[in-house]
């Protein structure tokens, strides 16, 4: 998944990105021992929860990305909806730390039932679950809003996992012979009535998938297999009026004002186990300047002090906020799920050499300092972060690089040398015309790419910059036609699982490649490991194959690993569960409560 | 004194007086204004080290590029009081990359002149003609012109000039204008002079209007004039008072237009500066470096109200009635 | 018209003044209309002959060509310029409907098209921001006519003094300052540094009459100040030139006091011209102040502009301009008529 960035660290990309779906970092507590605080994880205490209470949000955006579950995909939307509005069939565990990351039943009463190795999945409906309106969800539902997500041209943004996993036929070019249930012929639906299946009374869903998907019940974490009462679907505009089967709903939304939840009297704590719903109601405010949120959280005023911000802290204000003992028990600095990148446009910049004299000669330290220091993260030795325990090992990183971030000038010179004689067109686009740097046109990165240009100039490689608009980057450089050398990008695991990383970003089939790596000598070998590591049953197995997959990916550097990132946040004193959540790298807004 | 004396005195004053050109008048009057010189020598200053820039820069040892890792504690923001202002760094470090200050400023200047001089000259000259043409020559060239500058002023240039930014560069540096900034800049000069020729056109416009009816200029006529003559020989020389107080006066305006895109993401790329991107940049900064905050915002103050009074001075200078016109 | 030679002289020159005078307004009246179809066409031409791709905008990451064209067709942007443009004419009189089948949905006229980015109508976002900018401008008209017109007046009548020139100084400064800059300080000295107000946060005065001005109190005296100081300037110029015509040395060789004089003659004539470039900064501003919203986080049209830039809105821009030089057009030619009223003059042109 995609970072949501509101110019936070440094390597990120300003507030009108789109961030993706977040997976769990499963060892968050060995890595909050490492922020300045005390051992006990922040936002945490002993006190007992309370009810009551309105809990402000602050945000920098204009609006929510997307309310509609089917198209939510950015990492703090899913846990603000799916602790608040929308159940799904399964969810992580609402606890802090490592506990975080636990699979645990929803809607279904477990973790779901595999057969046939993999390929089917049951899932038992615990029942009882009510809309806002009283009426009850129906396994039906959870069907029709898995369908909603095939129409392609009006749900937009999801994730498209329902389509890629599901066992539908599909046309020579890849997309789906069920077009949605909008325009779905009596046929077309009966495919999709295949695949997805609900038993006669109701109280079992039935998934059929094209291949083995071992951990598909953690992919039902994601809204977008979330109920949608068929009758309610109002296409485009449920981005804005969804239906809410969980403790909260909409009272009124404003997109640049503020969104406001109250109590959902039809929710039933006896159907759901995991949510607590213990503030009365939420209020999301809008479209503020990000220095305005941090000053109202430092000086904890009035309603302030119930309040949190969704997008961190600023970089200028880290050190205000960590070397002042005010904010010692409000503050807190660890890692979310995300690894930041560099990639090559590896069909002009073909040579590994050349690749390796950049990774070599860049100033990674500055560019480091000017996000904000060891606050923005550390540096990355891979595309796997070590909480990913499973499938991290450290890695062999190319012969000279420093540790400490610094540029060795010599050995890159020496790397372009080589590249000189074996890849001569390159050498010369690197040195003489210049690699065309594709970056987001904000502030932040207005000073890393001058960073970027003057580290490398000593080396000799000329860096070209373009700066494009953020809320048009990703489409940009995803553009196959776009014409660019280098990029940057910044991606989390949807689940637990390297699956949803390495394949994600250096398949060419993968949503998230920015790479254009098809063309590689080395691809094919990459393609077929990485097959057969997706298709592998055994956790530890594939594991390790992740692990020499990562390897590889370092080997050959079609992405220049950046860092494995940090964040930070500042909350009011009178807000309770302030913990980051280990799923989503975020609050776990609905678990947040009033310290009366 | 007595009668005498002063009648004799007086007499040789008239005696030594001798005849002075308006210029030469104007001129005398603009030195004795003591404000207006000072506000001069400030402006020539600013074009000054403007124009001579990397002279500068190497003569005080500075560069804009230079990145200063060390000037920099570990969050990324200068580690010295009031922006780290050293030896060194005379006026401090830009956060985040270490690059020095006062460098940035001295180049910030020349783009900054740059886009105000260029957009200054293009408005003044197409708003002269047209306003000429249009008050002098009435009818349905006047009426074309006068409706062609409704239309323009129709829109709402800021927002157009924002929205059209990325796009038009684009097209600027497909038909071969280098890409980058030259591209940007071009950009800003042409939008900006295409909405600023109004304001020009409508004052001469007026003046011209005015201008017809005088006695001199009925007179000319009568005698056969030609166009030329008319246009050159005697309106024009009555106009360029209040077109130079035009641009004196418009130009610092452009250079507050100019920092104000860069302050809303429209402005220059990096890694060169302008004060609009450093007084942009400079925002977030208030509470852990407010020196950075200061630093541009003065000297935009300084070289804005040089400018001002300066354009004050000659307009007084060229006409000591001149307060009694006219010329907002 | 003019007379034609020979009109029979049963037209009194009254009535002719009349006849001139209803003819004037009804021919700037059109030309107005004229104008605002230009004006219509001119921006839509100019957005829609842009590089990049409408439909292309409306599809988010995972963009297929497939889609991309899907969308293309769905919302008629398939179609040549000319029926585009006419189908955005026509919604604005009669709405326009979007989809087709159970998920249509309709904006209702005056329609200036649909913002998928933000899921509704844009004339009902327009609607939702227009009185937010209303309030910001008019407060800022107010106080700066009135700073800068008393300013300006009293810097006339003590011309060459120390009032005078301080007041030159102060308004130099102001003149050329840019808004965001010193709406930055001022937010920052006050509710930061000074804590004399809280954060602003707007609310409607319906709603909420506290918030509301403490959220316009900044705006309002940013924004009049830095306009005030050209005001003074020009009103200082205007009564030191209506001071000089005769009829004010009429009222003074008459034996009228000096105040009776400033405020009969001198005042009436200075403020003709100032109040009608007033209007038109007046009518600038109802277009979006975008800078002081954005400083001053006012969910107002100039931010609701600034937004659909940075999101590539493309109806949503349109409409704004649109609406912004709908008020501009209307200024105009609300003062023309005004001049034209009061100064025969003009309507003979």
């Amino acid at each position: 998944m995609k970072r949501r960035i509101i110019g936070l660290l440094g390597l990120a990309l300003s507030a009108s990105l789109i961030a993706s779906a977040c997976g769990s970092d499963s060892s968050s507590s060995s890595d909050t021992a490492a922020s300045t605080d005390t051992l006990a994880i922040p936002g945490t205490d002993s006190s007992t929860p309370t009810a009551g209470g309105t809990i402000h949000i602050l945000s920098q955006l204009e609006q929510i990305t997307h309310l509609d579950p089917q198209r939510n995909y950015t990492g703090s939307d899913l846990a603000f909806v799916g602790s608040t509005m929308q159940r799904a069939l399964t969810s992580y565990a609402y606890a802090p730390g490592s506990a975080g990351s636990q699979l645990v039943g929803d809607l279904a009463t477990d973790t779901g039932t595999p057969t046939e190795g993999g390929k089917v999945w049951s899932f038992t409906l615990r029942g009882g679950a009510t809309y806002e309106d009283g009426s009850e969800v129906t396994c039906a539902d959870i069907a029709y809003g898995t369908s909603r997500v095939f129409a392609t041209d009006i749900i937009v943004d999801g994730p498209t996992y329902a389509i890629s996993y599901l066992d539908i036929p599909q046309d020579a070019d890849g997309n789906s012979n069920y077009p949605g249930p909008y325009t779905a012929t009596a046929d077309q639906q009966a495919l999709f009535d295949k695949a997805v299946s609900c038993s006669e009374d109701g109280k079992t869903i039935t998934f059929t998938l094209s291949r083995i998907v071992a951990d598909f019940n953690y992919t039902v974490t994601l809204l977008a297999f979330s109920p949608v009462p068929k009758a309610k679907d109002t296409g485009e505009k449920y981005d804005m009026a969804p239906v809410s089967s969980g403790p909260y709903k909409i009272e009124s939304y404003e997109p640049g004002k503020s969104l406001v939840l109250v109590r959902n009297e039809n929710w039933s704590k006896a159907s759901d186990p995991i949510r607590n719903a213990y503030a009365d109601s939420f209020v999301y405010e809008f479209a503020l300047d990000p220095a305005v949120i941090d000053e109202r959280l430092m000086a904890d005023a009035g309603d302030d002090q119930y309040a949190v911000g969704d997008g961190g802290l600023q970089p200028e204000n880290l050190q205000t906020v960590f070397t002042d003992d005010r904010f010692k028990d409000r503050r807190q600095d660890d890692y979310d799920p995300y690894v930041s990148f560099t990639a090559f446009n590896v069909k002009t910049v073909s040579c590994v050499e050349v690749r390796r004299a950049v990774y070599l000669g860049l100033d990674r330290e500055a560019l480091r300092t000017a996000g904000g220091g060891p606050y923005t993260g550390d540096f990355a030795d891979g595309f796997v972060k070590p909480a990913l325990a499973d499938d991290y090992a450290p890695s062999k990183l190319p012969e000279g690089l420093n540790t400490d971030g610094t540029p060795n000038i010599e050995s890159a010179k020496a790397a372009l040398a080589e590249a000189k004689t074996k890849c001569p067109d390159v050498y010369a686009k690197a040195t003489v015309e210049g690699l065309k740097f594709f970056h987001p046109d904000t502030p932040i990165w207005q000073k890393l790419v001058s960073i970027w240009i003057e580290s490398l100039k000593a080396v000799g490689i000329v860096i070209k910059p373009t700066a494009v608009e953020p809320s048009k980057y990703y489409p940009t450089v995803q553009n196959e036609e776009t014409d660019y050398d280098i990029s940057r990008g910044a991606w989390g695991p949807d689940w637990p699982n390297a699956s949803t990383m390495i394949p994600e970003l250096f398949l060419t089939t993968g949503g998230f490649n920015l790479t254009r790596n098809g063309d590689d000598p080395a691809y094919k070998q990459f393609e077929t490991d990485t097959k057969a590591a997706l298709n592998e049953l055994d956790r530890k197995a594939q594991g390790k194959k992740w692990q020499a997959l990562n390897q590889f990916l370092v080997d050959q550097l079609w992405s220049i690993p950046g860092t494995f990132t940090k964040a930070q946040d500042l909350w009011g004193s009178k807000v309770g569960n302030a913990y980051r959540w280990s799923s989503s790298g975020s609050f776990l807004f609905g678990e947040l409560y009033v310290k009366q | 004194m007595s009668t005498t004396e002063a009648t004799v005195g007086e007499l040789h004053e008239y005696a030594l007086i001798e005849s002075k050109s308006p210029g030469r008048l104007a001129w005398e009057r603009f030195r004795r204004d003591r404000v207006a010189v000072v506000a001069s020598f400030v402006v020539l200053f600013f074009v000054g080290i403007a124009l001579f820039a990397p002279l500068v820069c190497k003569a005080l040892g500075i560069n804009p590029l230079t990145l200063d890792r060390k000037a920099l504690n570990d969050f990324g923001l200068p580690n010295g009081p009031f922006g780290a202002m050293s030896r060194k760094h005379l006026l401090g470090v830009e956060p985040g990359t270490g690059r020095d200050i006062l460098a940035r400023l001295i180049y910030g200047a020349r783009i900054s002149l740059f886009v105000g001089f260029v957009s200054t000259l293009l408005t003044t000259v197409i708003g002269v003609v047209l306003g000429i043409v249009a008050g002098y020559r009435r009818g349905k060239i006047d009426a074309v012109i006068s409706r062609f500058t409704d239309l323009t002023l129709a829109f709402p240039s800021l927002l157009l000039i924002i929205a059209l930014t990325r796009p038009f560069t684009q097209r600027l540096e497909s038909l071969g204008v280098p890409e980058g900034n030259p591209a940007r800049l071009t950009y800003i000069i042409l939008v900006l002079s295409l909405f600023g020729w109004v304001y020009v056109a409508r004052i001469v416009r007026g003046q011209t209007l005015a201008l017809r009816e005088r006695e001199f200029v009925e007179a000319a006529r009568a005698s056969g004039a030609g166009h030329w003559h008319m246009v050159f020989k005697e309106l024009l020389p009555n106009i360029w008072a209040p077109i130079i107080v035009i641009v004196s006066l418009s130009l610092p305006g452009y250079v507050a237009v100019e920092s104000t895109l860069s302050f809303l993401g429209v402005g220059l790329l990096p890694p060169d500066a302008s004060w609009g991107v450093m007084l942009g940049d400079s925002v977030k900064y208030y509470r852990a470096d407010p020196t950075y905050l200061f630093v541009p915002g003065v000297a935009l103050i300084v070289l804005v109200l040089a400018f001002n009074v300066m354009g004050d001075g000659i307009r007084d200078a060229l006409d000591p009635k001149s307060d009694r016109q006219q010329l907002g | 018209m003019s007379a034609k030679v020979g009109t029979p002289l049963f037209y009194s020159p009254l009535s002719y003044l009349r006849i001139a005078l209803i003819t004037f307004i009804a021919r700037r009246l059109l030309f107005a209309l004229v104008l605002l179809a230009a004006v219509s066409l001119f921006t839509y031409l100019l957005f829609a002959l842009l590089p990049t791709d409408p439909a292309a905008l409306t599809c988010g990451k995972n963009c297929k060509p497939e889609l991309i064209e899907a969308n293309r067709v769905r919302l008629g942007y398939d179609k040549p310029i000319h029926e585009q443009y006419f189908q955005f004419v026509k919604g604005i009189f009669t709405g326009r409907t979007y989809g087709t089948g159970d998920i249509a949905f309709t904006c209702p006229a005056p329609s200036l098209g649909y913002s998928f980015n933000q899921h509704e109508c844009v004339s009902s976002l327009i609607g939702k921001t227009f009185p937010v900018t209303a309030f910001l401008s008019l407060g800022a008209f107010i106080l700066w006519m009135l700073l800068g017109v008393g300013t300006g007046t009293l810097a006339a009548l003590h011309r060459g003094k120390w009032q005078d020139r301080l007041t030159s100084v102060i308004t130099s400064i102001g003149v050329s300052l840019p808004t965001f800059y010193v709406g930055l300080l001022v937010l920052f000295s006050v509710v930061i540094w000074l804590q004399w107000l809280p954060f602003p946060h707007y609310a409607s005065p319906s709603e909420n009459l506290h918030d509301f001005l403490t959220a316009m109190i900044l705006p309002w005296i940013t924004l009049a100040v830095l306009s005030a100081a050209s005001y003074t300037r020009i009103t200082r110029n205007g009564v030191l030139e209506a001071m000089n015509e005769d009829f004010v040395r009429f009222g003074v060789a008459k034996g009228l006091k000096n105040r009776t004089v400033i405020r009969k003659y001198v005042l009436r004539a200075a403020l003709i011209p100032i109040v009608t470039i007033a209007g038109l900064d007046f009518a600038a501003l109802l277009g979006g102040a975008i800078v002081t919203e954005s400083v001053f986080s006012l969910p107002g049209m100039g931010r609701l502009a600034i937004r659909s830039v940075t999101d590539s809105d493309l109806p949503v821009l349109v409409g704004t301009t649109l609406v912004a030089a709908v008020f501009i057009v209307m200024a105009n030619t609300i003062v023309d008529i005004i001049y034209g009223i009061l100064d025969p003059r003009v309507r003979l042109k």
